[in-house]
């Protein structure tokens, strides 16, 4: 079952790759049509609008290695499902006790919430973020020992493990997918640019994910709480990862009231989100850093 | 005279000249009026969620001075020098500003409460507000309303107003739209809504975090938690805190994996005792507390332990149990316990070679007793005593009866717990309705007059891809439907 594990895990990274790559083919060459359509004498362009057949020609292409490259990357997301079920098997408990095992899984749900709007709002240039970021982890997952050891007693909690980290990663995943949005937003001016999506799209698409990872983030916490009191004996003990996840939901949480009752659009908005990420990536990483009762890496 | 605080317009009264403080004045209801305006502003609620945040992240950032510790201003001057090489210059400065302690300190506290405060305002003022708009919705819209409406479409009637009206109506109810309907003499209108009363999500969102603050609060201020409480194993010892409880270990098991060596279990045998009876039991493991009428006690540590009998010189016995020896010397090469008799004014330390260390002087099988009387540093008696041979130390005798283990357990009584809970269950649920189930509000109005564009239809959420759609959907479907009404 290890082995099955780690044969899906790689699968899951080359097909990360592959899926990537033909996103930024696809993605390059549909900028690199507009710009010779921009170039082109207003006649040609008249053409471009009603579907020509060389300009078709030149669009076909990309959009077909676009769809090859979903469909390759809903292959990443069955790959890394699978890696982390054969895991579960062959350790005996769900896959979240190490760094390891949270990587493949944060990549996993990155991967799914991206495939989830994808199919939403059919914006693959989001994948343009996303995919990278999940390919980070697991480039990083593969830079980390990968053996798994004994639960130490405090994580012998088999259910809570499985619930509070896999309701972890659904909201990392939604706040990466929120992350990738916005940064598409601030790459481009105020009204847009051609072969982006349009900025109030973007705006829309972080916030639908936000309001999905909120409530996530939100629940875990709370059981996060639970947990703490069940083996710690205190709901709450300031450790540098719980501290750092309310710092996360705090930042989720203005962002929210920014938009919903200050009507906070467009850059600003966009900002809040990156930032919000960030402190995403330092809840992840912080166990690294800081030691404190989450300090089950497997690293040390 | 109007004057406008932080974006709100609100008329302040007149003030009657005054020569001593010029305009400067402020009666104490402008000044309650404008500081409500400040704590609902929106603005300074994000201004505090923001602050809390980055005092939040400092606390995270800087090494935080353990709990209790600021008690004791010996230690807490050992600590900060330990942390000094760390933070150099600045070390000083973080202390002054509470940064080490920073979720007891008077910012992040005082930040709290302002938040805290600034959410039952903004609460108090919307709540009102969303009851109207669930209760009493405008039924009716003006023409021009339409006009600016953020999602709008412009249909043509088949039949009477009534018949279009009525389509209208059955094609909102099969979409599980709430309808209402209002017939006037020049047109009929329409109102329907969804989850009207999922708005309250934020308001239950908000109000549950007070009442999970308030659950923190009492389980500060009335609960206690002992994080050092060790039983030896076989005494019975005394939980304290006016609980009248009495915990007995009657053992103890720590099991490590045979590869790595990493710890796998950690288990006590507990039982609890009330007036001398038995009244609780369980192995308690760390993830399985043992909990009785609100107390909880947490497997947590655990170390050596030496039983000792204590005589007084008339050979009356002072003690009989297991001593644990909690605390490791500087070097780690001994243990060291110790207990009081507090009739006798006398404190006595025990103390042992730690397990795997070598000492000249104590040997296994021996441990060092100690006795000062309470408040001295110069003893009355230091000896080594064999296991088994009573030995006299100063005033007392002494047996070492055996080496023991003790476990060592958190014990916690939290009243404040129930209410945390509820507060974390409400909020999820307030967040849950809030952003899963959003109200939806659509208005139509169909015109009796002859002639195309006679059927309006609008709603006023902007940026919603998910209603935009559903809205067009239903756009479309009515369109269908009233042109093969008007054909036929």
């Amino acid at each position: 079952m290890f082995k099955m594990s780690e044969y899906s895990f790689v699968a899951g990274l080359l097909s990360a790759a592959l899926a990537l790559l033909c996103y930024a083919i696809a993605f390059a060459s549909v900028r690199v049509a507009h710009r010779r359509t921009a170039l082109a004498p207003a006649g040609a362009r008249v053409a471009a609008v009603g579907g020509g057949p060389s300009i078709t020609f030149v669009t076909r292409g990309p959009s077909v290695l676009a769809t090859y490259g979903t469909l390759i990357a809903w292959l990443t997301f069955v790959f890394l499902g699978a890696s982390l079920v054969f895991r579960t098997i062959a350790v005996g408990h769900g896959p979240f006790a190490n760094m390891y095992e949270f990587s493949v899984a944060f990549a996993w749900g990155v991967t799914g919430v991206y495939l989830y709007f994808e199919r939403r709002y059919h914006q693959r240039v989001l994948g343009l973020i996303a995919l990278p970021i999940a390919l980070a982890l697991l480039l990083y997952a593969t830079t980390i020992p990968s053996v798994s050891e004994p639960l130490v007693p405090a994580l012998q909690n088999n259910l809570l493990l499985t619930v509070h980290v896999a309701v972890a990663i659904v909201a990392y995943g939604t706040f990466s997918v929120a992350f990738a949005a916005a940064l598409l937003h601030l790459v481009q001016p105020e009204a847009g640019r051609r072969g982006l999506p349009r900025p109030e799209l973007l705006d829309e698409i972080s916030y639908r994910s936000v309001v999905i990872g909120f409530p996530f983030l939100t629940l875990t916490i709370v059981l996060g709480a639970v947990w703490a009191d069940v083996a710690w004996g205190s709901y709450w003990s300031w450790d540098p990862k719980e501290t750092a996840s309310l710092v996360t939901w705090l930042i989720y949480g203005a962002y929210l009231h920014a938009r919903v009752v200050r009507g906070w659009r467009g850059s600003r908005a966009a900002w809040l989100l990156v930032l919000g990420f960030a402190a995403t990536l330092f809840t992840y990483f912080g166990n690294l850093f800081f030691g404190g009762l989450h300090s089950y890496s497997g690293l040390d | 005279m109007r004057e406008t605080v932080r974006g709100e317009s609100f008329p302040v009264r007149p003030e009657p000249a005054d020569d001593l403080e010029g305009g400067l004045t402020l009666s104490p209801g402008e000044l309650l009026e404008r500081t409500w305006h400040v704590f609902i502003s929106m603005r300074t609620g994000l201004a505090l969620i923001l602050g809390v945040a980055v005092l939040g992240l400092i606390g995270t950032v800087l090494v935080q001075a353990p709990a209790g510790l600021a008690a004791d201003p010996a230690a807490y001057r050992a600590w900060l020098d330990s942390v000094r090489p760390k933070y150099g210059g600045w070390t000083g400065i973080f202390d002054a500003l509470g940064f080490f302690s920073m979720f007891g300190s008077i910012w992040f506290r005082g930040l709290v409460a302002l938040l805290m405060t600034s959410v039952v305002a903004c609460s108090a003022n919307r709540a009102p507000q969303l009851w109207r708009q669930a209760t009493r919705p405008p039924l009716e819209l003006s023409p021009s309303v339409f006009d600016r409406a953020a999602l709008g479409a412009t249909l043509d009637g088949g039949g009477s107003a009534e018949l279009t009206a009525e389509r209208i109506v059955a094609a909102l109810r099969r979409r599980r739209y709430r309808v209402v309907t209002v017939v006037r003499d020049d047109r009929v209108h329409v109102y329907a809504d969804r989850f009207r009363w999922t708005p309250f999500g934020t308001v239950i969102a908000h109000l549950s975090l007070v009442l999970l603050l308030a659950g923190v609060v009492i389980g500060t201020s009335f609960g206690f938690r002992d994080a050092g409480f060790a039983a030896p194993i076989g005494s019975r010892v005394e939980v304290g805190h006016g609980t009248g409880l009495a915990l007995e270990a009657t053992a103890f098991t720590d099991t490590y994996d045979p590869v790595t060596g990493a710890p796998s279990d950690y288990a006590s045998e507990v039982v609890l005792y009330r007036n001398g009876a038995r009244v609780a039991a369980q192995t308690v493991r760390v993830n399985q507390p043992l909990r009785f009428e609100g107390i909880s006690f947490y497997q947590s540590f655990f170390g050596p332990a030496a039983a000792l009998r204590v005589a007084d010189a008339g050979g009356t016995t002072l003690l009989d149990q297991g001593v644990p020896l909690l605390y490791a010397s500087d070097d780690g090469s001994e243990r060291i316990g110790q207990f009081t008799l507090a009739d006798q004014g006398l404190r006595v330390l025990v103390v042992a070679t730690a397990s795997g260390e070598q000492s000249a002087t104590i040997r296994p099988g021996q441990v060092q007793v100690e006795v000062y009387p309470v408040d001295s540093q110069s003893p009355l008696g230091v000896r080594v005593i064999d296991q088994g041979r009573p030995a006299s130390v100063g005033p007392l005798t002494v047996t070492f009866v055996r080496e023991l283990e003790f476990t060592g357990l958190i014990v916690a009584h939290d009243p404040g717990q129930a209410l945390v809970w509820s507060g974390a269950i409400a909020l999820m649920l307030g967040v849950c309705l809030v952003f899963f189930f959003p109200n939806r509000r659509i208005w139509a109005q169909v015109a009796r007059r002859e002639g195309s564009g006679n059927v309006r239809i609008g709603a006023l959420v902007r940026h919603d891809v998910a209603f935009q759609s559903e809205f067009q959907h239903l756009v479309d479907d009515l369109r269908r439907d009233l042109a093969g009404r008007a054909a036929h």
